[in-house]
């Protein structure tokens, strides 16, 4: 075996999933999670950390322009993989192995790429205009922004022409911060691709600093022919624990993040949800706890994180209790005037259902 | 001991690079360790995952954006481990050292300080959102974390009247530094966490940024700043090894091999906290730093200040 074919064996042992859910198909992201560290892969936090992107569930055409934007940012060697169904993903994150250890394929990828990276377009064209907008306008609801300072909406005002634009992107603009100072104002979509985010989401803000001064959120549906209800049970013990989860992962504590997600996957594996009660007790007991868990988190979300552990330890074998949904347009009023992290932060909290939003016709505000 | 400290001659550079290199790699290892058992895995699974990621990024091709200001963002990719190797430059291995400078401690307190402007630029450079905000955090740590770092290796060089690591490490002889400094050793060492980038100090490169700093980085480029921040670490944990954990000292074995198992420990101890504790948030850290950490740090400056004259 040559030393190339022995590099490219060892690169894919550990290969990087970026996973996107389409609104509809929670459990199957979850068992994708569970797949992937089985295998002893791991989660990618970013399309340039990743080596796979799965798509969970059949998306519409915006978010499927949104995740074709993604797709350009993965470096490469690089794999791209649909999954409908839970039961299916083993046989899928194969087919993906396959398709990153095949040099040849590779290569021929990387050559019919565009030299110069995917330039995304400007969310001055308002993307709520027209739902059947073509593919590549809606490329602004674009993933995390990673290299949204050209998809920014540069704040145009009178002498924008005056002004040098770097690879044809205006400079930002200025306004007054909370504090009275002159910042840089950027437009940054959040999602619809990022770690620890509900599915579909854009939330699309208004940046000073790392301080959102101004948000809309929408939620990027299906395709529409699939009304797909293949999520956790809202209110379930697992659905908690999932919630949990995606709160701990962008808290922090990088090991009890993982063992609420392993928790999750054995409630939603488990015949017997009473075996687990021990070790959900000892998980709320460490949250609880946890001093510096209670002081670096906002108040309403370690409440929050509290409550779904603890009602889940409280009843692992239970049945779904209601939820009081958050209607999407109080998510804008919550976030505005917050630093980014907390905005995360809030957004993981707060008890938003996408799917649920879509089908009552209230994905935008 | 300033006697009894070698200075190797510059033929050894290359060694002491691959041995910092090395010690960084075994943190790899050790931390992959730990998070395979999260995961339910066999922790000795885990210990191949610095090399698995290795040949991964190897393998894995360059990324640009749009507009990136590629020199600046080199600048800052490239400078974290050259900044660890210069670090070391000071800090004995046992009874040899590459150069005992008269002005050791504060050789190394600039070279951290020249970390602020490598991630600013590892930031700054892809010309994107989340990137950008990742460099604004650090900016915002840094200025929480620097005063207090100042006056935690001040404490060791005013106890041995001496800026330079030799002396420091002779004067702890019979007595660590840690003993009668322990609140200088643990804000050091919250500093080498936070210079390194690593929870509790992670906001820079935060999970909520889908990696910050690090978010648009790929292949090679991601390499050398993961490496970087492994090799900062374990300079970082050399040098307090050397002014606080008695450098070399140590019964039975000889003091080179010392040296190395307390900064292997203590790595690992840093590797856990770090997977333990959840991230401090920017707007949280400040506070704390300056009415919290300074204030003690310059407490534990006074007890020495006050023993020293004490003892004439």
């Amino acid at each position: 075996m040559g030393l190339r074919q022995r590099l490219s064996a060892t690169a894919v042992r550990r290969a990087a999933v970026l996973v996107v859910e389409v609104p509809g198909w929670g459990r199957t992201r979850c068992a994708v999670e569970q797949e992937v560290r089985r295998r002893g892969w791991r989660s990618a936090s970013s399309p340039a950390d990743a080596d796979v992107l799965v798509v969970c569930g059949r998306a519409g055409t915006r978010l499927t322009a949104a995740v074709d934007l993604v797709w350009a940012q993965l470096p490469g060697p690089r794999a791209r993989v649909e999954v409908l169904d839970p039961a299916a993903v083993p046989a899928t994150l194969d087919r993906a192995l396959a398709t990153l250890s095949d040099d040849d394929g590779q290569r021929a990828d990387a050559g019919a790429r565009p030299p110069d990276p995917a330039m995304g377009i400007g969310a001055d064209e308002d993307p709520t205009a027209d739902r059947d907008v073509e593919p590549a306008r809606a490329g602004n609801e674009d993933d995390q922004g990673t290299d949204d300072m050209d998809m920014d909406d540069m704040d145009m005002d009178m002498d924008d022409m005056d002004m040098p634009m770097p690879a044809g992107i205006p400079l930002a603009g200025g306004g007054e911060d909370r504090d009275g100072l002159e910042m840089d104002v950027l437009h940054v979509p959040l999602g619809p691709v990022l770690p620890g985010w509900p599915a579909g989401l854009v939330l699309h803000c208004t940046v000073q600093g790392d301080v959102v001064q101004e948000a809309r959120a929408e939620v990027l549906p299906p395709a529409p022919d699939s009304d797909h209800d293949g999520d956790l049970v809202r209110g379930s013990p697992a659905d908690r624990c999932d919630r949990a989860a995606r709160i701990l992962l962008l808290a922090g504590p990088a090991d009890v993040a993982t063992a609420t997600a392993r928790l999750r996957d054995e409630l939603l594996g488990s015949d017997e949800p009473a075996d687990h009660r021990p070790a959900l007790d000892r998980l709320a007991r460490r949250v609880r706890r946890s001093r510096t868990l209670r002081w670096s988190l906002p108040g309403e979300v370690h409440a929050r994180l509290l409550a779904l552990l603890e009602a889940v330890a409280g009843g692992p074998d239970g049945a779904a209790e209601p939820v009081a949904l958050l209607p999407l347009d109080r998510l804008p009023a919550l976030v505005t005037g917050q630093e980014l992290g907390a905005v995360r932060l809030l957004v993981a909290a707060a008890d938003l259902s996408p799917a649920t939003l879509l089908r009552d016709g209230a994905a935008r505000t | 001991m300033t006697g009894s400290l070698v200075q190797v001659s510059a033929g050894w550079v290359p060694a002491a690079a691959v041995l910092l290199l090395a010690v960084a790699a075994v943190g790899a290892v050790l931390d992959g360790m730990l998070a395979a058992r999260a995961e339910g895995q066999p922790a000795a699974l885990g210990a191949a995952t610095p090399v698995l990621e290795t040949a991964r990024l190897l393998r894995q091709r360059r990324r640009w954006t749009v507009a990136a200001d590629r020199p600046l963002q080199m600048v800052g990719t490239a400078g974290l481990v050259v900044v660890a190797l210069l670090m070391v430059v000071v800090v004995p291995f046992g009874r040899w050292t590459l150069s005992d400078l008269p002005v050791g401690v504060v050789w190394f307190n600039a070279l951290d300080v020249a970390v602020w402007a490598l991630v600013w630029l590892a930031g700054w450079g892809p010309n994107s959102a989340h990137a950008l905000i990742g460099g604004y955090r650090f900016l915002a740590q840094a200025l929480a974390y620097e005063l207090p770092l100042m006056f935690a290796i001040t404490a060791p060089a005013v106890a041995a009247g001496s800026l330079a690591v030799g002396d420091v490490v002779a004067a702890q002889e019979g007595l660590w530094f840690v003993v009668w400094m322990p609140v200088a050793f643990l804000v050091f060492c919250g500093a080498v966490l936070a210079f390194s980038l690593r929870g509790p100090f992670s906001a820079p490169s935060g999970v909520d940024l889908a990696g910050g700093v690090l978010v648009d980085s790929s292949g090679i480029d991601r390499w050398l700043l993961l490496v970087g921040r492994w090799a900062l670490m374990a300079a970082g944990s050399a040098f307090a090894v050397a002014i606080f954990l008695g450098g070399g000292h140590g019964p039975v074995l000889p003091s080179w091999l010392w040296s190395l198992v307390k900064t292997t420990a203590l790595l690992f101890v840093l590797a856990r906290v770090r997977r333990s504790l959840p991230t401090v948030r920017p707007d949280r850290l400040m506070p704390f730093a300056w009415v919290v950490v300074l204030p003690a740090v310059l407490l534990q400056l006074l007890v020495v200040a006050v023993v020293v004259v004490g003892r004439g």
